[in-house]
């Protein structure tokens, strides 16, 4: 029996409940010093002076450097052509610092704890500018540009906005638009950021960081310190979460680096959690747009959404992030015509990186909300209207208008699957008593589709990843790969693949990972890519490993390779008809070395899809909403292993979840953050979750051998507009069309006060 | 008792470990500006966020006369040890101060609630402290000791202002003297999320219905939090209700109480608040979600006044 698709408990858990995972703080580094960041506390200010005089003379201070002291370092060049040079971040604040937070000074002590107290003596000479906070203000330019040398505080166009049709929606019989918030969220993963740098005589670092490629790591890091990537090895610890910010590397990253070379001694930094709240990247914060219009039998002949992103001051990933939104704009949809445009603008916030779905949760977002639009204009029960626009099931490669090639998928399934595991007329009956009643507490059910793209890959000739097999003497095999898990599970499952094919037992199967030496090549995990990616190529190696181990044992055997049969049982090949004749791997590894590196290339990436179905209680009164229920399907093509894919979803839902009613970092008009701990920024905990409910579905890929999609960051995608749709459902009899995210108990109210006077003032005066 | 100098470099915080109340006493008298520390709860997040850095810690961990309570003879009042922990409010005084318990059930997490205690939630003094609407509402009293002797301080005169009590520099909590619930009692809260949060605002009721032949026409008690700069009484909305229910004779009837008793009662507790906008909630959503609580919990409280009158009855 295949052990692909069963339920083998994760190979690494034993570890990380007894003895403790090994992080970058953890990291035996003697001799090292710690690196503290003084961060502005202003959110605009030309840079007067920066004095560490002070700081130079408190307990333990062994130096201090300001932006002026890193003349000779480059500046990092922007993340995509589209962005300005004149918007780069140095890696200290020189003339002018732009978010609170930003790094513009470091003090380096012998413990952590003195650098704590002497950053506070690190003076700052500001000349205050005014902050652009509000992405509207800050596209008009009105309020001040961040880089007048750039001359807009547009960052990046996508799309021609000013080619939008003005004949979109004729004919509609029906046109709704509305512009929404898509907030933006601190991604807060367990483990902060944190790193630890030495440099050998040689001149070659060696540097600890929590990451999600080792390999990107390393460039980045060389890139910032302007050295060739040859001289840096960058190893990764275990890593606690990192739900997209962890990719690359950030300038603190790098500084304690060039600390380290300036001081000729090691040097390591930990954040706070105060300090990643403030400065790691943030993810979303978009501001969307969405006119959406057809006729009232519920079909939708045309969807206009324009995007405004909140790049945060400095143009990182997030930057360009919309490109990925408009590339799933249409969703699941056979919409006649659609347009999509957006602009990134830079405002004195936390730069915005990648978070959990980058990009395509944006959409899905939108598109979901204004299908509920539409469906609460016309009069048609959402689900039906979803029914009558879904494209229908394909299994050829589907290309959208805007050029993404669907790879395989069957929404209307997806939407029945969720529809009937929930008992969805039985729910609006339930609803519709409720609302008879007239009780304060009342019923909202949600439902969102999606299709999102998964491994998308920016190399030539299509995604690929390497991976490589090898099996010793002692009939263990060690299996290198690289992809970078941080949390996800691929010791376990990257030994079911190998052990599939070679027979070997789980324990005796090693996975190494994340260590630039051992593999200098490699995708990292992100855009949920590993498994169809890494794990691909570890069935592939594992499978070339078996064609070269059979030409050696035809040699050994003294037999045509073709006469050979390999027993997985036995992990030996015989000859057929003749098991007695037979050679184990074991016995080809003690001869010659027994290794495959190989690369696995995708066709393109993948299309994983589902449908999502959430349950409200919202009260009325108080505005609180309660989260019931959860069901989803999420079609990721062929499961290895149930239990990791369903802690994906686990994951993701929470985490969707939480953005539609729970999360956001926010700012004053000063661009003082509000939200820097965790009883202000409204971190989901498990008691504000239900059980999920998941119903099963798989539709494989052809473009991999094992059928899979990703899963990373579907459940993610699905759940926040379902749970939003279904609080805004919940209100719908009330007069509530839309409720922002996220929809806290005051929004809720502030909903309702609103439609109450709305409804008042459409009443007819008697 | 252990002193400790912690720290390096002239910064030193000393850390002051008495094993008895009078050392305690003796402790903060010589130290008037130490910070006592119980379970930790507030007194480390503002060290760990270096929002304060005080010269010396006062342990009261290892005072035995704190972590006690006993319920004193004939008077009906609780008297509550400085130092019992919320976990030890909602296991043993559910009974007793069920109002209490169930504010304390809702305080952070069960590790907040095994370290946190009644006291170290006075001495913080925030508006935001989930014990002091129902202290209030149970009329409450601190009692405060020093080398100079002991006072009670009335809860409704102990906070003066966010995060400043009515304590001097000499003196330590030692306990909170609790009238025992002899009617219903009832708490509720809205935050943003079920747990470890801060409250948008939260309602303390009590009721201590008329005893017949006493001459006790029977009282109310209320308690506002977050909605204001200190903890609040709403003393009209109690004056309303207890006139209402001595006046139509709702106490004897134990019969329903009319809607617009309940909306005017709400009305009142919520014009008590002084609420304002922060990043938690606008002061306009909190005097509103504030009437919404007064009004909920009075149904509840008067529903189950009700039923104990019904049981009692069928008994």
């Amino acid at each position: 029996m295949s052990i692909l698709g069963t339920r083998v408990l994760r190979t690494e858990d034993p570890r990380f409940l007894t003895a403790g995972g090994v992080y970058t703080a953890d990291v035996a580094l003697p001799g090292a010093c710690h690196v503290q960041f003084v961060r502005s506390a202003v959110a605009h200010a030309r840079i007067r002076a920066v004095d560490v005089s002070a700081a130079l003379q408190a307990p333990g201070v062994i130096a201090a450097f300001t932006g002026a002291d890193l003349g000779g370092l480059p500046l990092p060049s922007p993340v995509s052509r589209r962005i300005s040079a004149e918007m780069a971040q140095p890696l200290l604040a020189r003339d002018v610092v732009r978010y609170v937070g930003e790094p513009l000074a470091v003090v380096v002590t012998d413990a952590a704890y003195q650098g704590e107290d002497a950053a506070d003596l690190v003076d700052v000479d500001h000349q205050m500018l005014p902050a652009v906070i509000d992405p509207e203000q800050a596209a008009a330019g009105a309020s001040g540009l961040l880089f007048p040398g750039a001359g807009s505080n547009i960052a990046a166009t996508f799309g021609d906005a000013a080619g939008l049709r003005p004949d979109l929606f004729d004919g509609c019989d029906v046109v709704v638009s509305r512009t929404i918030v898509n907030q933006r969220v601190a991604p807060a993963p367990m483990e902060a950021r944190a790193a630890a740098a030495t440099w050998d005589p040689g001149g070659r670092l060696t540097a600890w960081i929590p990451n999600q490629g080792a390999q990107d790591t390393r460039a980045a890091l060389a890139a910032m310190l302007g050295i060739d990537p040859a001289q840096v090895r960058v190893i990764t610890p275990d890593v606690g979460g990192a739900f997209g910010a962890k990719f690359g590397a950030d300038p603190e990253h790098a500084l304690v680096c060039w600390v380290a070379r300036r001081l000729g001694r090691p040097a390591r930094w930990a954040e706070t959690r105060a300090e990643n709240l403030v400065a790691m990247t943030h993810g979303r914060a978009q501001r969307q747009t969405v006119t959406i219009g057809g006729s009232r039998d519920g079909t939708v002949a045309a969807y206009r959404l324009e995007i405004l992103q909140d790049a945060g001051a400095y143009p990182r990933f997030g930057a360009v992030l919309p490109a990925a939104t408009i590339l799933m704009a249409p969703g699941p949809y056979a919409f006649g015509r659609v347009e999509a445009v957006a602009r990134s603008v830079v405002t004195n916030t936390t730069p915005v990186g990648a978070y959990r779905g980058a990009g395509r949760p944006e959409a899905t977002a939108a598109v979901e909300r204004a299908i509920d639009l539409f469906a609460a204009e016309i009069v048609m029960d959402p689900a039906e209207v979803r029914r009558k626009n879904l494209l229908p099931r394909f299994t050829e490669p589907h290309t959208t208008a805007f050029g993404a090639v669907y790879d395989s998928g069957d929404y209307p399934a997806a939407l029945a699957k969720v529809l009937d595991a929930a008992g969805y007329s039985g729910l609006r009956d339930e609803q519709a008593r409720r609302r008879a009643a007239g009780g304060a507490v009342q019923l909202g059910i949600g439902l969102s589709c999606y299709v999102e793209i998964t491994g998308p890959g920016v190399e030539a000739g299509g995604p690929s990843e390497n991976a490589t097999v090898e099996i010793h003497p002692d009939g263990s095999a060690t299996i290198l790969t690289g992809t970078s898990p941080h949390g996800q599970g691929h010791a376990t499952v990257w030994a079911m693949l190998a052990s599939e094919e070679l027979g070997i037992p789980l324990g005796e199967i090693t996975m190494k990972w994340g260590d630039t030496d051992l593999v200098p090549e490699g995708g990292g995990t992100g855009g949920s890519r590993s498994l169809q990616q890494g794990g691909a190529a570890v069935q592939q190696a594992a499978r070339e490993l078996v064609s070269l181990a059979r030409q050696r044992a035809a040699r050994q055997l003294e037999a045509s390779p073709a006469d050979l049969v390999f027993d997985a049982g036995r992990s030996a090949f015989a000859v057929a008809g003749d098991p007695d004749i037979s050679v184990p791997l074991t016995a080809l590894a003690a001869s010659e070395r027994l290794a495959v590196r190989t690369v696995f290339r995708a066709p393109g990436p993948t299309f994983p899809f589902g449908a999502h179905l959430a349950v409200v209680e919202v009260d009325t009164e108080t505005g609180k909403a309660v989260l019931r229920r959860v069901v989803t399907v999420d079609d990721a093509g062929t499961v290895i292993n149930p239990t990791l894919a369903e802690g994906q979803r686990h994951g993701g839902i929470a985490q969707g979840a939480a953005q539609a009613f729970l999360e956001e970092f926010s700012y004053d008009a000063d661009g003082n953050p509000l939200t820097t701990t965790f009883a202000d920024y409204a971190f989901v905990s498990a008691t504000e979750m239900p059980s999920f409910e998941l119903a099963d579905m798989a539709t494989p890929t052809r473009y991999n051998p094992l059928g899979a999609k990703g899963i990373g960051e579907a459940a993610t995608i699905g759940a926040t507009p379902a749970v939003q749709n279904a609080i805004v459902d919940a209100l719908a009899h009330l007069g509530v069309r839309h409720v922002d995210m996220p929809a806290s108990p005051q929004r809720i109210w502030e909903a309702l006060q609103a439609a109450s006077v709305a409804g008042r003032a459409q009443q007819p005066q008697t | 008792m252990t002193r400790l100098s912690l720290g390096k470099h002239g910064k030193a915080m000393e850390f002051l470990q008495p094993t008895t109340l009078a050392e305690a006493i003796e402790a903060k008298a010589a130290h008037p500006g130490a910070v006592p520390i119980a379970g930790g709860t507030d007194v480390m997040v503002e060290i760990n966020f270096d929002m304060r850095r005080p010269g010396a810690l006062l342990d009261l961990t290892r005072v035995p006369e704190l972590t006690c309570w006993e319920q004193a003879s004939g008077d009906g009042v609780v008297r509550l040890g400085a130092g019992v922990t919320y976990a030890r409010l909602i296991a043993e005084l559910g009974g007793l101060l069920p109002g209490l318990a169930m504010a304390a059930r809702t305080v952070g997490s069960p590790q907040i609630r095994n370290r946190g205690t009644i006291g170290g939630n006075l001495g913080a003094a925030s508006p935001a402290g989930d014990c002091h609407p129902v202290l209030l509402a149970a009329g409450a009293a601190v009692q405060a000791a020093s080398v100079r002797g002991t006072r009670l301080i009335p809860v409704a005169e102990f906070f003066l202002a966010p995060k400043r009590n009515a304590l001097h520099s000499d003196e330590l909590i030692t306990s909170v003297l609790v009238p025992r619930a002899r009617g219903p009692q009832q708490f509720a809260k809205i935050g943003t999320r079920n747990a470890m949060v801060i409250a948008v605002c939260a309602f303390a009721l009590e009721l201590r219905p008329a005893r017949v032949g006493s001459g006790d026409e029977g009282s109310v008690g209320t308690g506002i939090g977050s909605a204001g700069p200190t903890p609040l009484r709403a003393p009209a909305a109690e004056e309303f209700l207890a006139g209402v229910l001595a006046d139509a004779g709702l106490w004897e009837s134990a019969g329903p109480l009319p809607d617009p008793v309940l909306r005017r009662f709400a009305e009142l507790a919520a014009a008590a608040a002084r609420p304002i906008d922060d990043v938690r909630g606008t002061a306009a959503y909190r005097r509103h979600a504030l009437a919404v609580l007064a009004r909920r919990t009075l149904a509840w409280a008067w529903d189950s006044y009700r039923a104990g009158r019904g049981a009692s009855r069928c008994g």
